[in-house]
Order: C-alpha cells, then sequence, then structure tokens
C-alpha cells in the first residue's frame, strides 16, 4: 500500500499540472487579457492604460511558452518567462495572489467564503447520507412489492428532475407561498440565523437523494441475498434487526468509496444552490468569477479543485482497503 | 401498559422532529438584516426626536462591487454603493432630465469659464463650508474634518498618478493642465507619485475653500467632470490609512491588517457605508452631519406632485437606512419584491411577462397591492455597427441604407426589454441637448422602400447580377447563450426580408473585440454607448474620424470630412441655438450615411412598492438619487404581515403521507414476512 501511495503522489503534480494547462488553454481561447482588463478599467479605458494594467499583472507575456525569434515589445525573458510558467510556479507555494477584478487577496478571500459553503454543504451531506441510508433501508425493507417498485420510480423521478427546477420549486412554493422559510439571503448571527440554511440544504438533500437512494438500495439488495442473511434469518433475528445490524454493516464497505470521495469537495459549495439563494461561499465566487472574468479566482479555484478532488480519491483508496481486507492496492 | 414497537416509536419521533423543524423555520421568513438602530440601548423602538421610526430602504444590485475608489472606479455596480456615499462637486439636477443639467453640490455653485489671454480657461470654485467628512479611525479622535480645497487637489493628484492606475487620466489630461507632467514626473521617479512635491499645476489652491481649475483650452464638459467621482475630494488621510497592510489595531496593540481604501470610502455623503459583507450586503446608514443637499422646493412634473410636494427643502437623506443586497439572479429578487422585502425592482426579460400585462400596464394581481409601474430611459442608445472599410457595405451608402429599411428592432425590444425601450431614430439619447423627439429616421423599417434602394444599390431583389445569387453579408455578434442566438436569428430574419442571405457568426467576447480592433466585420450586433455625461460631444465622438480602433472607439470607422469639421467645431462650444444647428447637421450626416442601424435606448421596467414611492426619474443620478427616497414604515408594517402568511395544511398533509407510506411498509412487511 505504501508504494501505492507513493505513486499516487508522484503522479499529484502531473495531474494537477495538466488540469491547469488545460484551464489556460481554454481561457486563452475564450477570453483574452486584454478583455479582462478591459471590462476592470471599463469603457473609457485607453490602449495605453490597458497594456500598464497587463504589465503590472504580468499578463503581457505569452500564454504558454516563449518560442522564436522575440518580437519587439514582447514582455518577459526566457523560454518559460510566461504567463503560465509564472502563474503555476505561484500556485506551487499556494500563493492564490489577488482577484483579477477587484484586487483583494484570495487567501483571504477563500478563507471567508469555506464556512459559509460548509454549513451548507456539510449539513447536506451528512443529513442526506442519512436519510438515503434510511430510505433505501425501507425500500429493502419492502421489497419486491408494489411500495418498493414505486419508490424506485420515485428515485427515478427524483434524478431526472434538473437541480434548477429545485431550484425554483423552493423558492416559489416552499419560500414564496408557503411563506417557511426565507428565499434569500444569509447570516450567522445566533442560533435563528439556521432559518437561512433550511430550505437550501433540504434542497441540495433532494436533489441527490434519488441517486443515492437507488445506489444504496442496491447495495444492501445485494446484502440480504447473501448466506450470512439467510442464516441470521433461520436463527429468528428480527427484520429491523436483519437491516440494521446485518445488511446496513456489511453494505458500508461498497458505500464509502462513493462517499467519502465527495468529502474533501464540500468546501467548494454548490454553484447553483449559493447563486439562487445568495450564500456568500466558494460556488459564488466562482459563479461571479466567471461572470466577471476573474482568471485569478477561476485559476485559484480550479487548482484547489484538482488538488481535493485528489485527496479524496487518495483517502478512498486508503479507507477501502482498511474496510475490506480482502482488497490489496498495488 | 405496552410499548409501541420500536419502529413506530422511530417514525414518530422523525416525523416530530421533521415537523418541528418546519415549524421553527416557519417563525421568520424575513431574509433583511434587522435596522441598524432598530433599538435603543434600553430595549425600546428607536425613533427620532419627533417620534417617527427609524426608517429602511431595502435595494439591491446585480454583482459585488469591484472598488469604491473614486479615482479608480468606473462601473454602474460600484457607482450604486459610492455615490449615496461620496458627493460630488456638481451633481445633476434631480428634477432635470430633459436635458439633463448639472448644480451645485459640494461647491457653493457651478462655476463659470473665465478665458485667458493665452486661451487657456480658468474655472473659479468655492467648496461649501462645514461639509464634513464621515467620522471615521483615520481622522484625529475618530471624527471627520472639514471638506477643504486641499483634498481637490489631492484627488488631481491622485489621478495622475500612475500607481493609481486611473481610467479618466487620458480623458482629464488632455485640458488639465499640469496632470501630464505630474505623470512623467512619477513615471520617473519609479511610477509612484510624490504627493508632497509633485503637484498638478492646473488646480491652484487659493484659501481652505477656494480653488482655481485651469484647462490648457476650453472645455465646457468639464462641468460634468465636475459630476463624477473621480474628481471628487478625498481625505488624503483615509487613502493613507486604509493601505492594506497590518498596523497593531487589534486588541492589546495585536496586528490587524487594514482594508485597503478601494473596500473602505472615507466619505462626505448623505450616508455612510456601516457594513459590508462580501457578495453579500450593504449597509449604509445616514450621515447625521450632512447638510450639502436638501429635497428639492419644484420642478417636478404634476404627476409627481403628491408624493414630492410634502418634502419640498426637506433635509437629506430622506430614510436612515439603505440595505442592499447582492442579487446575481432575478428570480430570488422577483420573489422578495412579491413578498414586500425589497422596496424596488427593475423588471426585464423573462419577468417582465409576470409583471406587466400586453398594454404595458401593471398586472391587476400587483396593482391591487398598490404596487406601482415606471420606465426608466438610461442615457444610452444601442445600435448595429457597419464597418465603411469594408469593400462591400463600406463602399455602398444605398446598400446599407436598404439593409436599415428591412430591420425593424421593435421586435427585439419586444423581446428583451418587454417593450419598456423606445426605439431609436437617432444617435442621441432623450436627455441629451440636441435631441430631438420629433426626429423620424427616414431609413427606418420600410420593406418597400427597402426593395427600392436594394436594387438602386445595383443587387435587384438582393442579387448579385454577376452571380444571380443572393448577395451574402457577414454579420458578427457575441453568442454565449440561448438569448443571443435567438436574437441573431431575429437580425437574420430580418434583413433577408430585402432579399439579402445574412451569414450569422458567432463570436466569443474575445474574438469580438479583436475583429472590432482590426476592422474585420461587415455587419456588427450589439454595439452602443451609455453616456458618460449629458452632451452631444459625447455621442459624436464616436464616429470621429481619429478615433478608430483600437486606440479609439470609431467601430464603424465612419470618416466624413464635415462631420469631423463640425465635430471639432461643436465639441468645445456650449449650448447655443448654433450649436444646436451644428447638431442637428451632424444628426443628418449620420443618418443619411447609415454607419449605424440605431436600435433602441436602453429602458427597464421599475416595479415599487406603496410604502417606497418613485419621486425621481433621473437616470444619471443612480445611486446619488437614494437620498431622495421617501419610506412610510408604517404602511409596511401593516401590509408585510398580510402578504406573508404561513399555511398550515402543507406540513400536516407532508407528515400524514409520510407516516401512511411508513405504516403501510410495516404493514407491508408483516404480512408478507421477508
Amino acid at each position: 500500500m505504501f508504494s501505492y501511495l507513493i505513486r499516487r503522489l508522484l503522479y499529484t503534480p502531473l495531474i494537477i499540472f495538466g488540469v491547469m494547462l488545460l484551464t489556460f488553454w481554454l481561457f486563452s481561447v475564450l477570453q483574452k487579457p486584454e478583455t479582462i482588463a478591459r471590462t476592470v478599467l471599463g469603457k473609457r479605458a485607453t490602449p495605453k492604460a490597458v497594456q500598464e494594467w497587463l504589465h503590472t499583472r504580468g499578463y503581457d507575456k505569452p500564454t504558454f511558452l516563449a518560442i522564436g525569434p522575440k518580437k519587439p515589445g514582447q514582455a518577459g525573458e526566457g523560454m518559460f518567462d510566461t504567463v503560465f510558467f509564472n502563474e503555476m510556479r505561484k500556485l506551487a507555494t499556494f500563493n492564490l495572489g489577488v482577484s483579477d477584478v477587484t484586487g483583494q487577496e484570495l487567501k483571504e478571500v477563500f478563507q471567508q467564503g469555506a464556512i459559509p459553503s460548509l454549513l451548507l454543504t456539510l449539513p447536506a451531506y451528512i443529513a442526506g447520507f442519512f436519510m438515503a441510508v434510511g430510505f433505501a433501508l425501507f425500500l429493502v425493507f419492502v421489497r419486491k412489492s408494489a411500495l418498493d417498485t414505486a419508490g424506485v420510480f420515485a428515485c427515478v423521478g427524483l434524478m431526472s428532475v434538473p437541480p434548477m427546477v429545485y431550484i425554483i420549486f423552493g423558492q416559489a412554493v416552499i419560500a414564496l407561498t408557503f411563506n417557511y422559510f426565507p428565499a434569500f439571503g444569509y447570516e450567522m448571527r445566533s442560533w435563528s440565523s439556521i432559518r437561512f440554511l433550511l430550505l437550501p440544504v433540504a434542497l441540495m438533500i433532494v436533489i441527490n437523494l434519488g441517486s443515492e437512494v437507488r445506489l444504496y438500495r442496491a447495495v444492501f439488495l445485494e446484502e440480504i441475498g447473501q448466506d450470512y442473511v439467510r442464516t441470521a434469518r433461520a436463527k429468528g433475528v428480527s427484520s429491523v434487526r436483519l437491516l440494521l445490524g446485518h445488511v446496513l454493516k456489511n453494505g458500508m464497505i461498497a458505500l464509502i468509496t462513493y462517499v467519502v470521495a465527495q468529502l474533501p469537495l464540500l468546501i467548494l459549495g454548490s454553484l447553483l444552490v449559493e447563486n439562487f439563494f445568495g450564500i456568500p461561499g466558494l460556488g459564488n465566487l466562482l459563479t461571479s468569477a466567471i461572470q466577471t472574468n476573474d482568471f485569478a479566482v477561476i485559476r485559484a479555484t480550479t487548482f484547489l479543485t484538482a488538488i481535493l478532488y485528489i485527496i479524496g480519491l487518495t483517502i478512498t483508496d486508503i479507507l477501502y482497503a482498511v474496510a475490506d481486507p480482502r482488497i490489496r492496492l498495488s | 401498559m405496552t410499548r409501541a414497537p420500536r419502529i413506530l416509536r422511530l417514525c414518530r419521533a422523525a416525523a416530530l422532529v421533521a415537523a418541528s423543524i418546519l415549524l421553527l423555520a416557519g417563525c421568520d421568513n424575513n431574509p433583511q438584516q434587522k435596522p441598524w438602530r432598530g433599538k435603543r440601548p434600553d430595549g425600546s423602538p428607536w425613533t427620532h426626536p419627533d417620534g417617527s421610526p427609524w426608517t429602511v430602504f431595502y435595494w439591491y444590485i446585480p454583482d459585488e462591487f469591484r472598488s469604491l475608489d473614486p479615482q479608480f472606479m468606473y462601473e454602474e455596480v460600484s457607482l450604486r454603493i459610492l455615490e449615496p456615499v461620496q458627493d460630488t462637486l456638481l451633481e445633476y439636477e434631480l428634477m432635470e432630465t430633459q436635458p439633463y443639467r448639472v448644480g451645485p453640490c459640494l461647491l457653493e455653485k457651478v462655476p463659470e469659464a473665465v478665458q485667458n489671454p493665452d486661451g487657456s480657461v480658468t474655472y473659479h470654485c468655492a467648496l461649501k463650508p462645514g461639509v464634513l467628512y464621515h467620522d471615521d479611525a483615520c481622522f484625529p479622535a475618530g471624527k471627520g474634518r472639514e471638506v477643504v480645497a486641499a483634498d481637490v487637489a489631492y484627488a488631481f493628484q491622485r489621478l495622475s498618478d500612475p500607481a493609481v492606475q486611473s481610467p479618466f487620466f487620458s480623458n482629464l489630461s488632455d485640458y488639465v493642465v499640469g496632470m501630464q507632467e505630474a505623470y512623467d514626473a512619477a513615471k520617473k521617479a519609479g511610477g509612484k507619485l510624490d504627493y508632497d512635491t509633485m503637484k498638478v499645476s492646473g488646480i491652484e489652491v487659493l484659501d481652505a475653500h477656494h480653488f482655481d481649475l485651469k484647462l490648457s483650452k476650453p472645455y465646457p464638459q468639464i462641468l460634468y467632470w465636475m459630476a463624477m467621482h473621480c474628481t471628487t475630494p478625498v481625505a488624503r488621510e483615509g487613502v493613507e490609512y486604509y493601505d492594506g497592510q497590518p498596523h497593531p489595531d487589534g486588541p492589546h496593540g495585536r496586528m490587524k491588517v487594514r482594508e485597503k481604501f478601494a473596500f473602505h470610502p472615507v466619505g462626505n455623503g448623505a450616508y455612510q457605508l456601516k457594513e459590508w459583507v462580501r457578495g453579500q450586503r450593504f449597509r449604509l446608514v445616514r450621515n447625521k452631519n450632512y447638510h450639502t443637499k436638501v429635497f428639492p422646493t419644484g420642478g417636478w412634473p404634476p404627476e409627481r406632485e403628491a408624493v414630492c410636494r410634502p418634502w419640498a427643502g426637506h433635509a437629506l437623506p430622506l430614510t436612515d437606512e439603505v440595505q442592499i443586497t447582492v442579487f446575481r439572479e432575478l428570480l430570488p429578487q422577483w420573489l422578495l419584491m412579491r413578498q414586500g422585502y425589497l422596496d424596488s425592482f427593475g423588471a426585464y426579460k423573462d419577468s417582465v411577462n409576470s409583471i406587466v400585462t400586453s398594454t404595458k400596464v401593471l398586472s391587476p394581481k400587483w396593482a391591487a397591492r398598490g404596487m406601482k409601474l415606471s420606465t426608466s430611459t438610461y442615457v444610452s442608445t444601442f445600435y448595429m455597427s457597419f464597418n465603411l472599410q469594408d469593400p462591400l457595405v463600406g463602399g455602398n451608402k444605398k446598400l446599407r441604407q436598404a439593409i436599415s429599411c428591412s430591420y425593424d428592432p421593435q421586435g427585439f425590444i419586444d423581446l428583451f426589454y418587454g417593450g419598456a425601450a423606445p426605439l431609436a431614430e437617432q444617435l442621441l439619447s432623450p436627455g441629451i441637448p440636441g435631441y430631438d423627439p420629433n426626429f423620424k429616421n427616414p431609413y427606418r423599417f420600410n420593406l418597400e422602400k427597402a426593395r427600392r434602394l436594394i436594387a438602386e444599390a445595383g443587387y435587384p431583389e438582393g442579387r448579385d447580377p454577376k452571380t444571380g445569387q443572393p448577395l451574402e453579408i457577414t454579420l458578427d455578434g457575441v453568442a454565449t447563450g440561448a438569448e443571443e442566438r435567438q436574437l441573431m436569428e431575429y437580425m437574420q430574419r430580418q434583413i433577408e426580408q430585402c432579399g439579402v442571405k445574412v451569414k450569422v457568426i458567432e463570436n466569443t467576447f474575445a474574438r469580438l473585440d479583436e475583429k472590432q480592433d482590426q476592422g474585420n466585420f461587415q455587419l456588427l450586433t450589439g454595439t452602443g454607448w451609455g453616456a458618460d455625461y449629458p452632451d452631444p460631444e459625447n455621442y459624436f465622438f464616436l464616429f470621429y474620424s481619429k478615433n478608430f480602433p483600437p486606440a479609439g472607439k470609431n467601430v464603424s470607422r465612419y470618416k466624413n470630412a464635415e462631420f469631423d469639421a463640425l465635430f471639432e467645431k461643436m465639441a468645445t462650444m456650449e449650448n447655443t441655438p448654433e450649436r444646436m444647428k451644428i447638431i442637428q447637421r451632424m444628426n443628418d450626416i449620420l443618418v443619411e450615411d447609415v454607419a449605424i442601424i440605431p436600435e433602441f435606448h436602453k429602458g427597464t421596467y421599475i416595479v415599487s412598492q406603496p410604502w417606497a414611492p418613485r419621486v425621481q426619474y433621473n437616470m444619471l443620478l443612480d445611486g446619488g438619487a437614494i437620498k431622495y427616497q421617501p419610506i412610510n414604515p408604517v404602511m409596511r408594517a401593516r401590509l408585510q404581515p398580510l402578504w406573508n402568511r404561513k399555511p398550515q395544511w402543507p406540513i400536516y398533509t407532508a407528515v400524514a403521507i409520510l407516516t401512511a407510506i411508513l405504516g403501510y411498509g410495516i404493514v407491508l412487511n408483516r404480512r408478507r414476512n421477508v
């Protein structure tokens, strides 16, 4: 396992390099630094002002590699003195820099945004997991009945509806027609502030519920067909005890892969839900960055996401090996 | 007594928890913050000396602001926050919008130009005495000091400081004496201006309240620049204090990072920025020392008499507090408006249909609540641009005229602005001196004329006589979503009515920028101009031949010797009848040459709550007008609960359904024993 982890660790910089290369390439196709400068400086900005803005940020250098003879007026010294390599050097030391649009320190912005994101995603993640397991167990409890079929149908239905529809339903019906929750907003001052999070958290649970219940149900159904379950039932174990004590316990091994991989990504929040409910998390930050062409925020977010994703996958692999002694990482 | 089975107990507990969560949440659905001074220290409601309650106006912005540095910031979102906080030397007169006119604000009166023998011009300016900066930690003992003439000189130094990167520098340095010199000196000294030695010689401080502003040549538009934030006086203490560096400000002298000046304005306006939560909200609170302006004592149109009359001469601001929420999506904005938690709402695109009827009045459902509908027309004009250097469209005026006659922008206006934006007949927009409301563009939509003109252009029925095939014209635009695509298809269909074939080219922003700079297009959609200030010069410079891209904004690459000569003449004239004649002539030249196809002046519907009547329509004031906004808190307190009733039946129904499913499941399981 040790050698596996070392190999994984060695892959990490390569994967991140690839991700960043792709991000830079996509962004250089879609949005040139000149366009960002013009957006930031306003419609009256002169070419000279634009040039100065680019120069202060080092965006006047070539994007990837400075190959070929140097053109007159071209910035940068040497082949690797380019936007990509300079920014990668900074990111490698976790120097996230400042926002292109507002000039705020990104480290600070990310620290501020991580808390609201976690307050939204962590409860949704925990409660969602328990609810999905509960519903899945219930479906297994009534398996092969009309209720089970209806449950599976409902899950497929839940999966088929786009997240936007849930958000609009939540805001238009639960928040507006029934007036139970605030339709928008966020604050963290006292316990009553929890009211801002209840609806978005509930919606995030519902958005993922269908697919999770189906997956867990399949896992539990596989377990319930095993010999040890039949033996337990023959020994007179009750249905409830059978499900909670045997099926759930053994089924959890299969669920770990799915559940833990998501854990590090929770910090990034949710693009849609945060945006629609005005929760100032990292998802909201990214949406705003995309809208305002804030390349600094976009590349820092991509970088962090790539790292967190790799961490998530590695933890999953380790846990998988720990939970199931039959699995050997090599 | 027998205990219920464990599963039943579990279900009961779950139902109880679910119900209690719903009920707990049902306590309050108001997302807005409690007023800044909702209660006195002893817990009693905070009121004014006359017993009236502390009033709050709930407003919105569509995105986070970028900067609140008056010498740097230049976009609408930031302006909404900065304008209430920072007064300008001059201010647009609230009630005068046809045309717009500047009046005094921090200055005692609008200064007049004094011609000097050497051709330069001097403006003698006098600041109102006793105007104070907001109380702030950057001042001794935290008490705001008086605004003085040296602060104006400091502002002009900041405009000339390369480190500030002011986008206004290049415009102002052409006229204000000494700005370029200060900039060059700073550049030589390593790119940073020394504020003690490198002065802008065009600003002469005479005493605490008087200063002279010297221009190298006549430029009447400088008065409009005085109504912008770039020339507003700035407290040097504020800029130097809020440096974004760590200082021993924390408890027990601990190091604490101070905000940057760009995020902590030290203003002198009617409101002070008291709270800013990133990406979320702002709270502006009344400046108790504010005496710079009062509510106008007249000049309002008859239909606003009832709203404005009671406030005539009243001290400002009329509302104690403004809470501004950042909404990036339209839907939640409208929801909060319907619940009464927002006081004003700008409706456009999809939301218009549910708010405005086909006859362009407020839907009866909202009218019954007392909401009011009005329209706002921005000082802007949007148009399609021809490339006058293109061999095909550039060299054939009749062809351009034919295309113009085959395109009806009304469909676009209805589709995207719900009919709120007025159709543009000319380049100038309403409110600009020289705008003629009765002018009818001879090349407006007229299919018969289009067919005649296209034949005269040498392409009968839109076909190229050489090939016999329809003539192909390219139409460039930005297409980032379905809406833009839909719009460009509409334009394509319209123009093809004259027989030509239109090839739509969808571009990214960056690509279109490049094409504009290179002049690599035939017909371009999505071009337009929002006026910086209400002067025809600010529109006509877009077609001055010395302003070709990338340095200038003449995207059409329009070149007409007569137009250029007239532009040079009118640019620095006062608004005399002679200037109006020149403007008419320039308009006629532009219309006849069809360098552009005018589409519309941007406009939106504004819905106002019954307790927050709209008093003004001044689109150049925007955030600066918020101090004139009255609020009736009593009416709000009465109506809000009526609009936010919480039915109980959905909770009971949900709990009943869940319990029934659970119960049925248990019965099923027991019966089958699986």
